[in-house]
């Protein structure tokens, strides 16, 4: 007997499964293993909520809550501060070199946040450059510990988050909306306030929700900059390590509040915005405003300096790299040392990262175009339910993930622990939800008749899907691609939990050689990894371009 | 080719029916049309002869073979969208070779093949061009060129001249209907327009909730429609009761104003009916005009033009109707 699946339905079933599947083992089936873990008792047999009470008993913890919230909440308030005038300007007001500044601002998305906070520890810190040459005309500043020095270096790599959605806001308002507000007698100023930037808000929402939800996982930038104040990321890897592996209830607990605060936050995203949808229909965009010189300065300056600024802790790690270390401290003296000490203990970690984000992209592009085909093309129950499953990594801290796959693969059927595809498989996890939304992006565009005229010509649904929507959504996999590379090259949290022996990344040995205090080696590393970064993304970059001249 | 039969097909969405108890038989090497209004449920009805679209009851059959539980890719058919459906990622010439491709036609067969079927919809020489290069019309041609080359067993067309200009429109359903002709594949071809409907069908099924209404050829179903929807979707009518006429009893007939005219233009063995003109519109080579009966009762005539006819608002006609041509409605 054959099962009666229509056969319209039969590939799109077939992808929902293998999607299930995956997603199933690798990332439900963590996360589950994780919460039980948070809600058994030592010899993990009975149900009990002691583990939240001991946790949460303990005001250290208690202050990792509220610290990571209330870094979370200022740094998305000071993102914002600072990208909505900046956004302004980009869309409406004359300013000089907008190309340039576009791309210089999209930078720090894909370059690794720790890094930068690493530089302004090298420049800032305690025996800092810059601290010591001030210090040394008597001049001083508060510590960069802390919550400030985390603030800071989330609001200059952030940023952009907020930017480039609210630039897109401005520039998509319509501009008979505006002329209508003056037509009825509001002044330019006034229609700012109480036409356009209204209209704005929830694309600005939106940018500061992952501001906010980037600041609640991140791992690498409180490790740098927290030292004795508690945050959630770092305290949950701390607890984890300190634990045995197969009950870690403490950093369970950890790991559940964190993906619950995500997820609360998401959600009350999604009621926000989808009560509120100003959608203008643009047709003609807003042209630039007509405004002095003066302004026209001061807009100039601003962009300038906010993009730069934010670039300066990358430039100077790379400067830096080439500079000589004894121990900690920093001499003025140019040396390739550095770079000797890292290569020489060995290539492995660059090859390493150089493998690793290449199969995790290409895992990421395998399981997420499929997805987002079922999900774009489906309208049914099942296909929301794969949307939401496949979204929830977004929600979760690489850090909460890692110690899930350590619970889950350590024993029993599938053994990973202690190699390398676990790593493989967890940043393919992490990164799924960012594939299906660019393809899903894409997939919007391209009308389902081109399919169906496929199919009607004798192709079937999965040549169909090899010959007419691949080449179709070749641009948007390829940039997918590009930036999953980018973001596993450089990822940490999940990272720090599960490596093993050989298989350390670049990253890795940065983390370790900060520890350790060998800051030669730890800016060598960062400086490998900027070029590892920026190579791909100016590589995709110029083949965008031919590409489209073409 | 193949004639087709549908037998009780059935689907719905949630609680619309969008198609309920279809029967119908197509013959072989017949042009027959879908006609209704938006929503009536003739592009599900076409997805589903296509493979696009589940059965929730029913079948469908090619000439002995039914196909509806068939992959859509075997089905053996060729469909022209509203919107072109032309692959981008492909010349003018890969478009119309994909079907041959799939089909594994050799090479050397394939490109005469690819340049016959440009020569017919009249783009020899465009193989070479990118899709973003053509025109809509250019396009379409595509589009049906793409479908013909297959040498399918049925063509569908889903509104295939609803994006072009009202121009190109008249003058590409005469192309499509000849194409077919010459070609003799059965097709089916769903429009909402009663007038592009008339000009290329053998026959019609006019259709409305998910219901065939009537089924015949275009005049028939003009001269004698077989419900007050048909008489009205079908083109301009009178809906009045016999009564107006002065006739007997109290049916609603319905009286094209075609088959009105004034009574000295009129045979005399023809009605008359007096009223009073409200409404004058000399079109060119047709006037309209409104005539107010006196039991209050409007009826719009069309006459051709006449050079010494006057008419205005507010005179006295004597009106004449053939009484053949008045279709007492249920
Ligand atoms: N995929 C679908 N999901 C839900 N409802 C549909 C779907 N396709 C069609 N319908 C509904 O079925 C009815 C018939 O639609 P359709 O066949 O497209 O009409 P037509 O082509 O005559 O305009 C409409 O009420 C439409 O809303
Ligand atoms: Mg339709």
């Amino acid at each position: 007997m054959t099962l009666a699946i229509p056969h319209q339905q039969r590939m799109p079933l077939a992808i929902a499964a293998l999607g299930f599947l995956f997603l199933g083992l690798f990332l439900l089936y963590p996360l589950f293993n994780v919460f039980s873990a948070s809600v058994l008792d030592a010899e993990g047999e009975k149900f009990t909520f002691a583990n939240y009470v001991k946790v949460l008993g303990r005001p250290f913890y208690r202050a990792a809550v509220t610290n990571t919230l209330a870094i979370g909440v200022a740094a998305t308030i000071t993102t914002t501060l600072i990208s909505v005038p900046f956004a302004f300007a980009l869309a409406r007001l004359p300013v000089p070199g907008k190309a340039a500044i576009l791309a210089l601002a999209a930078m720090p998305l894909v370059l690794p946040s720790f890094v930068s906070a690493y530089a302004i520890v090298l420049l800032l810190g305690r025996a800092g450059i810059v601290t010591q040459w001030l210090n040394s005309w008597g001049i001083g500043f508060g510590s960069i510990y802390g919550a400030g020095g985390i603030v800071l270096v989330y609001t200059l790599t952030l940023y952009p988050y907020v930017l480039l959605p609210t630039m897109a806001g401005f520039k998509a308002v319509d501009v008979s909306v505006e002329e209508a507000a003056q037509s009825l007698g509001s002044s330019p100023r006034r229609t700012l306030w109480t036409v356009t930037l209204p209209i704005v808000i929830p694309s600005i929402l939106a940018g500061g929700l992952l501001v906010f939800i980037e600041t609640l996982e991140n791992f690498g930038v409180p490790f740098v900059l927290a030292e004795d104040l508690p945050i959630f990321a770092v305290e949950a890897f701390k607890l984890f390590i300190g634990e045995t592996a197969p009950n870690p209830s403490s950093a369970g607990v950890l790991g559940v509040l964190l993906i619950l605060t995500t997820a609360a936050v998401l959600l009350v995203q999604r009621r926000y915005l989808s009560a509120r949808r100003f959608a203008t229909g643009a047709r003609a965009a807003p042209p630039t405003l007509q405004v002095g010189p003066g302004v026209r300065v001061a807009a100039a300056v601003y962009c300038w300096t906010i993009v730069l600024l934010a670039l300066v802790p990358f430039f100077a790690i790379v400067v830096l790299s080439f500079m000589e270390f004894r121990g900690p401290v920093l001499h003025p003296n140019f040396s390739l040392e550095n770079f000797a000490i890292l290569f020489d203990r060995s290539t492995r970690p660059l090859l390493n990262t150089l493998l690793f984000a290449t199969l995790a992209a290409i895992g990421v592009t395998l399981v997420g175009v499929p997805i987002a085909y079922v999900v774009t093309r489906m309208r049914s129950t099942m296909a929301s339910v794969l949307d939401v499953i496949a979204t929830l990594p977004f929600a979760v801290a690489g850090t909460v993930l890692a110690i899930g796959f350590v619970v889950s693969f350590n024993s029993g059927w599938l053994i990973l622990t202690g190699g390398p595809l676990i790593m493989v498989l967890a940043y393919t996890v992490r990164k799924v939800p960012f594939a299906v939304r660019s393809s899903s992006a894409i997939l919007h565009q391209i009308d389902p008749s081109l399919e169906e005229a496929s199919i009607s010509l004798g192709r079937s649904p999965l040549q169909t899907f090899g010959r007419i929507l691949v080449p179709l959504m070749l641009g948007g996999i390829l940039s997918g691609f590009v930036l999953t590379w980018v973001t596993v090259a450089s990822e940490l949290s999940a990272t720090v939990v599960l490596y093993s022996g050989p298989w350390r990344t670049l990253t890795v040995v940065m983390f370790q050689a900060l520890e350790s205090g060998g800051g030669g080696v730890a800016t060598a590393a960062a400086s490998t990894l900027i070029v590892v970064t920026l190579l791909p993304i100016a590589l995709l970059y110029r083949l965008v371009q031919r590409y489209e001249l073409s | 080719m193949t004639g087709i039969v549908i037998e009780g097909v059935t689907r719905s969405f949630g609680t619309v029916r969008a198609v309920d108890g279809v029967d119908l038989t197509v013959g072989d090497g017949e042009f027959f049309t879908l006609l209704g209004p938006s929503g009536c449920g003739k592009t599900t009805l076409l997805r589903m002869i296509a493979g696009f679209c589940e059965l929730d009851g029913g079948e469908i059959r090619f000439g002995q073979k039914r196909i509806d539980r068939l992959p859509a890719h075997t089905r053996d058919i060729g469909m022209v969208f509203q919107n072109y459906a032309v692959f981008p990622n492909l010349t003018v010439a890969g478009n119309v070779a994909y079907g041959l491709k799939a089909r594994r036609v050799a090479a050397a067969d394939l490109a005469r093949r690819v340049d016959e079927a440009l020569a017919l919809v009249q783009l020899a020489g465009y193989g070479e061009r990118w899709p973003h290069q053509l025109s809509g019309g250019q396009l379409q041609r595509v589009a049906i060129a793409r479908a013909l080359v297959i040498r399918p067993q049925v063509l569908l067309f889903d509104e295939p001249l609803s994006n072009l200009d009202a121009r190109l429109r008249v003058s590409m359903r005469a192309e499509i209907r000849e194409l077919q002709k010459s070609l003799g594949i059965t097709a089916i071809y769903v429009t909402h327009d009663q007038e592009e409907a008339m000009s290329v069908s053998d026959r019609i099924a006019l259709m409305q909730n998910g219901k065939l209404e009537q089924v015949g050829a275009p005049a028939e179903i003009y001269r004698n429609p077989a419900s007050r929807f048909a008489a009205e979707f079908m083109g301009t009518t009178n809906l009045v009761e016999a009564r107006a006429l002065g006739r007997d009893g109290a049916d609603l007939v319905s009286l094209r104003p075609e088959a009105l005219r004034l009574d000295a233009e009129a045979p005399p063995g023809w009605p008359r009916i007096g009223g009073s003109v409200v409404h004058v519109e000399i079109l060119g080579p047709i006037t309209r005009f409104d005539v107010r009966l006196v039991d209050g009762s409007l009826l719009k005539v069309a006459a051709l033009d006449e050079p010494h006819r006057t008419l205005a608002p507010g005179a006295a006609v004597m009106l004449a109707y053939d009484p053949a041509r008045v279709t007492v409605l249920p």
